[in-house]
């Protein structure tokens, strides 16, 4: 069969809009998102399309059929690449030696969903997706962690670390309508700026003043220099020193990240700090967007 | 009747039907349970080391990826859900982007000769059989790799396992972009309807 047949061997009535273009803007475009599904589960993009998709997805109609293809995809994958081998001896022990404890709030909103099915209806299922970085929900755990009943942005700030939950992209969880992300960019009063990124790339911003949230995507932009993260900020309205909302090292660039509490800031600002994190961000900032 | 393609003795493989427990296992792991944990990995982690050995090739790369594959199911346990797809899918899935997100950051530009010269290896490495030795689904999954043509299956292996994008696929093979897409999405449904994926 030559290259022809096999992009013509689908024409038909529905042959021309499964045409691929060479590029994923196009293909989304043309309204082709759904064949991308396969492409997609095989993590067969550069990270600057993976977010294209994501971004296109997040809000389109066609987002219920895309996820359940993708993860058709995933099960297929799983079941027709199974290499096994045997990983090193000691290495589970190597493992649990270095397991943090578990974050207090995965404990009480796990411990319902397993218990009894009945409790919580399927649809109500109000986890974060893994791919979804939820700053503030990790800021807040490492206060209480660290940090016992010490208040204030200092206290925020210093707790900042890599957060690094590398995620799986949109498909594998879907926590629809309920996921933060969605809660944020399907909110009425949603409002979107891209900025450019010092270094390279945008970061899409995306304000809901209702949800109290922000959502910040960055596109195409490069991994931080080695030793370094993004570090993000909070600059608040009153002129008091800007609250640190975590950190985004090469692996969580590629995910959406929600900063919520954004009603007394004025801006969020991005900085290069070195891995760990600064108290103080360091100028100039390589992105920033208001906020009000 | 014996089971001539399961080599590891001791070792347990995965079928379809401890999906369940694997839910079973997330849920106990959400709320801190480390007895869970190992038993999570001693039902997965062959799968696991194997996905990162495949796309890695090396040992230690391979190990260190299975550490960081591990910490994040325990620390994200709790977000797991089943109606989004199977635990399996689900680890695999973590897997696979941990694995090749170091194949793609270890490699600059200079380097791309050799990370294509390891996808080529990964087609002579003949393969459909070897793929799914050690399952008992084997027979259909062998079955149904053969039902794709061997360009479809070429493109989805490169992909899969070299980490390459569909726009790197495409210069592997010296083939046109769209041509790639295609193949690669039509090689996937293909699989999927002949193994009946719902």
């Amino acid at each position: 069969m030559t290259e022809h047949d096999e992009n013509n061997r689908n024409f038909g009535k529905e042959g021309l809009r499964r045409m691929f273009a060479t590029d994923i803007a196009t293909d989304l475009a043309e309204g082709r998102v759904l064949e991308l599904a396969e492409i997609y589960a095989l993590d067969a993009l550069s990270d600057a399309e993976r977010a294209e998709i994501d971004n296109y997805i997040a809000a389109a109609p066609e987002r219920p059929a895309f996820l359940e293809r993708v993860r058709q995809s995933r099960e297929t994958l799983a079941t027709s690449f199974a290499d096994e081998a045997e990983p090193p001896p000691g290495l589970l022990e190597d493992i649990l030696r270095q397991l943090p404890q578990q974050p207090r709030s995965s404990q009480t909103g796990t411990a319902s969903a397993s218990s009894s099915v009945s409790e919580a209806p399927p649809t109500a299922a109000t986890h974060v997706s893994p791919d979804v970085v939820d700053l503030a929900a990790e800021r807040n755990r490492r206060d209480r962690r660290r940090f016992g009943g010490v208040r204030g942005w200092v206290a925020a700030a210093a707790a900042a670390a890599v957060i690094a939950l590398g995620g799986v992209g949109v498909g594998v969880y879907v926590a629809g309508q309920n996921d933060p992300v969605n809660q944020v960019l399907q909110a009425n009063d949603v409002r979107q700026a891209t900025v450019d990124v010092n270094g390279g790339g945008t970061a899409t911003v995306s304000i809901s003043t209702s949800k109290n949230a922000v959502v910040v995507r960055m596109n195409g932009v490069p991994a931080p220099p080695a030793g370094k993260v993004y570090q993000m900020w909070l600059i608040p309205k009153d002129g008091s020193d800007p609250v640190s909302q975590g950190l985004m090292d090469a692996q969580a660039l590629s995910h959406p990240a929600v900063v919520s509490g954004i009603s007394s800031a004025a801006a969020i600002g991005i900085t290069v700090e070195p891995v760990g994190g600064s108290k103080k961000p360091t100028l100039p900032t390589v992105a920033a967007a208001p906020l009000a | 009747m014996d089971t001539p393609n399961v080599r590891g003795h001791e070792a347990p493989s995965l079928i379809a039907g401890s999906n369940a427990q694997l839910a079973e296992l997330l849920g106990l792991m959400a709320d801190g349970d480390r007895g869970a944990f190992s038993e999570f990995y001693r039902l997965t982690s062959r799968r696991v080391f194997g996905m990162a050995k495949r796309v890695l090739v090396d040992a230690g790369l391979s190990e260190d990826t299975t550490q960081e594959v591990f910490i994040q199911v325990w620390q994200n346990a709790g977000k797991f859900n089943p109606e989004a797809g199977s635990p399996l899918a689900w680890l695999m899935t973590i897997t696979h982007r941990r694995a090749i997100d170091r194949v793609r950051s270890a490699q600059s530009a200079t380097d791309r000769e050799a990370k294509y010269g390891a996808a080529s290896q990964l087609l002579d490495h003949d393969s459909v059989e070897e793929e799914a030795t050690s399952r008992l689904e084997a027979e259909s999954v062998t079955r149904c790799l053969a039902t794709l043509t061997e360009t479809q299956l070429e493109s989805v292996r490169l992909a899969y396992y070299g980490g390459l994008t569909y726009r790197e696929v495409a210069e592997q093979l010296g083939a046109a972009i769209p041509t790639i897409k295609s193949r690669i999405r039509d090689g996937l449904l293909r699989l999927k309807t002949c193994l009946g994926v719902s």
